[in-house]
């Protein structure tokens, strides 16, 4: 599953930490799931794509052959 | 994410504390003659000599120690960290039985066994678990 996170956050003009901080995670995992090294829940997919304001869909892919 | 049942942040500390303070206690037991009852060849101490209820005090404290650092939560307990502590257990106890059941195959002093089987699961659970933790904490030094 791919993220536009570390686009949408340049948008919004955040940092990591404060994306972190807003939806109640730690740094290395919002890290770790724009490297696309960890899948989130779905809980916390809405929870980061609530920050952007847009859908799950909008800041979430799925990639060919999944 | 509520960090059920793990003990609060600072149990790690005591839990560390625990660990070093059964080194010296241990120490000093030995070089005054309290025999660990596994060692002993003879093997004809009896239930709460002395001994044993030194082996049973050490023996608790260092299992505590290693239960509470294994078990307590982190700074931020979030999913990632629940996800890393169910995989490293997961191999925690894949490892344990591997080595299981390598010395039973390859010995029979079921007594050590006993105890390997008492620590390995701890130790290495902490010990991937924090080695994971180390890597992820690095890798966002060096995003910085």
């Amino acid at each position: 599953m791919k993220n536009n996170i570390r686009i949408e956050r340049a948008v919004k003009n955040i940092t990591q930490a404060e994306l972190a901080e807003q939806v109640g995670v730690s740094r290395q995992t919002i890290n770790s799931i724009e490297s696309n090294k960890y899948v989130p829940s779905t809980v916390l997919a809405l929870k980061i794509a609530r920050v952007f304001g847009k859908p799950v869909e909008g800041i979430f892919l799925l990639e060919d052959g999944e | 994410m509520k960090p059920h049942l793990l003990f609060p942040y600072w149990c790690r500390y005591l839990g560390w504390g625990l660990v070093i303070a059964h080194i010296p206690i241990s120490m000093i037991g030995r070089m005054n003659g309290m025999i660990n009852p596994l060692d002993n060849s003879a093997g004809n101490t009896g239930l709460f000599t002395g001994e044993h209820l030194f082996f049973i005090g050490t023996t608790l404290l260092m299992a505590l120690g290693l239960f509470f650092v294994a078990f307590a939560s982190e700074k931020i307990e979030d999913e990632q960290i629940w996800h890393v502590r169910l995989d490293s257990l997961r191999w925690a106890i894949y490892v344990n039985y591997l080595v299981l059941i390598i010395s039973l195959i390859f010995a029979n002093d079921t007594a050590h066994i006993l105890e390997l089987n008492l620590w390995v699961p701890l130790i290495f659970f902490i010990i991937r678990f924090r080695w994971v933790i180390f890597r992820l904490t690095r890798t966002l030094s060096r995003e910085k």
